[in-house]
């Protein structure tokens, strides 16, 4: 195995990488703060915090990361890779600059860590708010083993009751009250890759993993249905437009849209922009959607290397106008099938400035790029994209004490109208927060919040 | 509180890796090839819609075409062409006022579709599809007109065979029924208990279920239904509809149970023992091979793949359903197996965008 990476290889920490972890002081808060000098010599303004999740040395990724209804900023500290491992939800405090676990998820839904089964090891985009009442809704996913297994397969342990997951624990926490009111297994026996609530018709719609079915969830009545199956190839994301459609995509980059007027699935014929030297649409599907301010468009990027940024008017024609933005990482050696940790895109977040901000991947290539900043072999590039000009310019690097972070999962924005980013990586994982400059800061920049995770 | 500790694995352990590789990979397809092949001339037309392409009913002509029928929002009718320079299933045309196909079976000169709808079971025939050119070249398809024979008798199809005569034979929810393909002529023969398919013994007689504990039979010859001509071995027989899969070199049919014993039904010897036991319940659909191999699906919600070998008599299980040529996809259910040309197994997929699924078993070694 030496010298290869394995999907979830990327995700542990080596003996180096504990050691390391451990040999460092003071983990409980904030660490490396950047204060990197770009590449003109000048300090950066955009300063950058670490917040290793040190309440939950099994954590491995964070894979939400969102607001809350109280524009306070949620994280889930996912273990994945360690048997019997469980998600912790955390929230950035921002009076002490550090961060509070609320609670162990497997706990709150009675699922234990060593039921044997899969287990309650993450919350995949998939935190929901409800402004109405305060309420941030989340879900579960799955793929940690269980505990006396190295791994979980959900196909192979689909018939089996001793090992299969038990299914996606959907969890409504009180954030004013901060107590979790209620819990129900929202997709039995799958785990749920993405979450959007409607909240004013009372309705969560997921993606189920790995059938990939269109679920949707009634908070009212708290019923489920199931609207049918896109593929093998779940989505990362889902939007919501005006007339209340639902939007995702297909294995082969289609847009889909779900329709209540219809109760109907529906593909777009078109397929989504993508490197057309070496890529066909094949899983061009979403990685990451966010909505532009004055609501009429989204800006969107693709799960698969070479991410290519593009904007979506979701409200415009039969099947919307995509305009393509180009990829957002680096040109490369098209000949091998690169890392899907390595070449990246996510956190897209829109700030009180009403720029558009996202993190992609930058890594050391000997041709294509011979050097890097910030001396690791790869980094987190925080870039800033003017949605009318489409201007784009390079702002942060993600400031990781002991590894590269080029791994963004999502990215959100506080109520004092910071920025945060959720990162997969080597351990210790955690989030990081950009200070934007006071210029560029507002209060109430989350909203109109994200409905979406 | 778990009901019994579980000691945390060692991930370092000399082992981890390889038990791991078995877990990821290992759940599916242990053995044989599959390649999940749309509802489309991949490059030259859109699939069938997604929520109308579930595919419940195929069939094989005598030149080797697959004939299929869709359910879902509407049903489709379809063929699929594999052979030579072609590579295609070219939607033969949607059915007004259907959402349902329960057959199809071909004759010599047209084919046959047995779907539902509001208004019951109708019978839809159409032509036999000819060979295209050469389908990296240069081609051209139009679609011929399909028949509407009418309603049986109100009632659901709820499944029908071809007696390799030029007729069909099919069973309403109460009634068995049969059509002239070429002259498009359906006669209500009798009352019968519809439920499961059905399907032509090594004599040619047709059987189908009667009841918990008996089959039905009916005489092509002489167009007369015997009821509860035949006994069922012991066995669950009422938790699942009835599933068969014909050798067609000895006539030699194979069913189970509905907690996966798989017996085999010869019309002179009457059923076998218990041959095997698949792993997972209901079992779906099914088919025999060249060599006598029989392949099928078992299990609800995420089927897996079986083998029975007669030769082995042994039953074994291949693992989840997944393609990694033409189409990555994951297969999950089935609707319908026929045997293609050269032996390779089609599955029809009952899913939503559902796919033909084109197995070809492994070839087994010699032994020295």
């Amino acid at each position: 195995m030496a010298g290869k990476l394995k999907r979830r290889d990327f995700l542990k920490g080596g003996a180096l990488a504990a050691g390391t972890w451990l040999a460092l002081p003071g983990m409980a808060g904030k660490l490396g703060t950047g204060e990197h000098t770009g590449a003109d010599g000048e300090p950066r303004p955009y300063r950058n915090s670490w917040y290793p999740f040190t309440g939950h040395p099994d954590a491995d990724t964070c894979w939400s990361l969102s607001t809350g209804p109280d524009g306070r900023i949620y994280a889930a500290a996912c273990a994945e890779s360690v048997p019997g491992g469980v998600v912790k939800v955390a929230r950035y405090n921002e009076e002490k600059d550090t961060l509070d676990y609320l609670f162990a998820l497997d706990e709150m839904v009675e699922d234990p860590s060593d039921s044997g089964r899969a287990t309650q090891c993450k919350i995949h985009y998939s935190f929901a708010p409800s402004m109405a009442d305060g309420v941030l809704y989340m879900a579960t996913h799955l793929s940690g083993p269980p505990i006396d297994q190295p791994a979980y397969s959900p196909w192979r342990s689909w018939h089996d009751p001793e090992r299969c997951f038990r299914g996606s624990a959907l969890l409504a926490f009180d954030t004013r009250k901060d107590e979790v009111l209620w819990w129900d297994t929202m997709i039995p026996k799958e785990g749920c890759r993405c979450l959007l609530h409607d909240e004013e018709r009372h309705l969560l719609y997921a993606l189920s993993y790995p059938r990939d079915h269109f679920i949707i969830y009634d908070t009212r009545t708290r019923a489920r249905r199931d609207a049918g199956r896109i593929g093998s190839i779940n989505a990362q994301a889902l939007f919501l437009d005006r007339k209340h459609r639902v939007w995702t995509t297909d294995d082969y980059g289609h847009l889909v849209r779900y329709d209540p007027e219809t109760d109907r699935l529906e593909r777009s014929p078109f397929v989504l922009p993508h490197n057309p030297q070496f890529q066909t649409g094949w899983h061009s599907v979403f990685y990451d959607v966010a909505a532009a301010p004055d609501g009429e468009s989204v800006f969107a990027v693709t799960w698969i290397a070479h991410p290519r940024l593009m904007r979506v008017w979701p409200n415009e024609g039969p099947w919307p106008r995509v305009e393509d933005l180009g990829p957002a990482t680096q040109d490369r050696d098209s000949s091998i099938p690169v890392d899907t940790f390595i070449d990246h895109c996510g956190g897209l977040v829109f700030a009180g400035d009403g720029q558009l901000y996202y993190v992609a991947s930058r890594w050391r290539d000997p041709v294509y790029q011979p050097k890097l900043e910030s001396g690791h072999p790869r980094e987190g590039v925080v870039w800033r994209l003017n949605p009318k000009t489409l201007e784009r310019t390079e702002v942060a690097i993600l400031e990781h004490p002991t590894h590269p972070a080029q791994y963004v999962s999502r990215g959100a924005v506080d109520h004092n109208g910071n920025l945060f980013f959720g990162v997969v990586g080597t351990k210790p994982v955690g989030i990081f927060q950009v200070h934007l400059p006071a210029s560029r800061r507002k209060e109430n920049a989350h909203l109109p919040i994200r409905i979406w995770g | 509180m778990s009901e019994k500790p579980r000691k945390r694995y060692d991930m370092n352990s000399p082992e981890a890796r390889a038990v791991v590789d078995e877990i990821v990979h290992g759940t599916f397809m242990k053995e044989g090839t599959m390649a999940a092949f749309p509802t489309c001339f991949p490059g030259a037309s859109t699939p069938i819609p997604a929520d109308e392409s579930h595919i419940t009913a195929l069939a094989v002509s005598g030149d080797g075409m697959i004939y299929g029928g869709t359910s879902g929002r509407a049903a489709h009718l379809f063929v699929g062409i594999f052979h030579g320079v072609t590579g295609i299933v070219f939607d033969r045309g949607a059915i007004e006022g259907a959402d349902h196909c329960a057959a199809v079976c071909c004759g010599k000169t047209r084919f046959a579709a047995c779907v539902n709808g509001a208004g019951g079971g109708r019978v839809i025939t159409g032509e036999l599809q000819g060979l295209p050119f050469d389908l990296i070249q240069e081609w051209g398809f139009g679609r011929p007109p399909l028949r509407d024979l009418g309603p049986v008798n109100g009632e659901r199809i709820v499944h029908a065979v071809a007696d390799g005569g030029g007729s069909i034979v099919g069973i309403t929810t109460g009634a068995l029924f049969t059509v002239d393909v070429d002259t498009g002529t359906i006669a209500i023969v009798g009352p019968v208990a519809g439920a499961g398919r059905i399907a032509v013994g090594s004599r040619g007689r047709v059987f189908g279920q009667d009841g918990p504990g008996d089959l039905w039979r009916y005489d092509t010859a002489s167009r007369t239904i015997t009821r509860h001509a035949l006994k069922l071995p012991e066995g669950v027989w009422d938790k699942s509809p009835m599933t068969w899969a014909r050798d067609n070199r000895s006539g030699l049919l194979y069913t189970a149970d509905g907690q996966g014993r798989l017996f085999a039904l010869d019309e002179d010897r009457g059923f076998s023992p218990v041959l095997g036991l698949t792993a997972l319940a209901p079992v779906g659909p099914m088919a025999v091979t060249h060599d006598g191999r029989v392949f099928g699906f078992c299990g609800s919600e995420m089927a897996r793949m079986f083998c029975y070998n007669p030769a082995a008599r042994a039953v074994s299980d291949l693992g989840v359903a997944v393609s990694v040529l033409e189409r990555r996809r994951y297969g999950y259910l089935f609707g319908d197996a026929v045997v293609g040309r050269d032996g390779q197994i089609v599955f029809g997929e009952d899913d939503d965008l559902g796919h033909l699924w084109l197995y070809f078993p492994r070839i087994e070694r010699l032994k020295d």
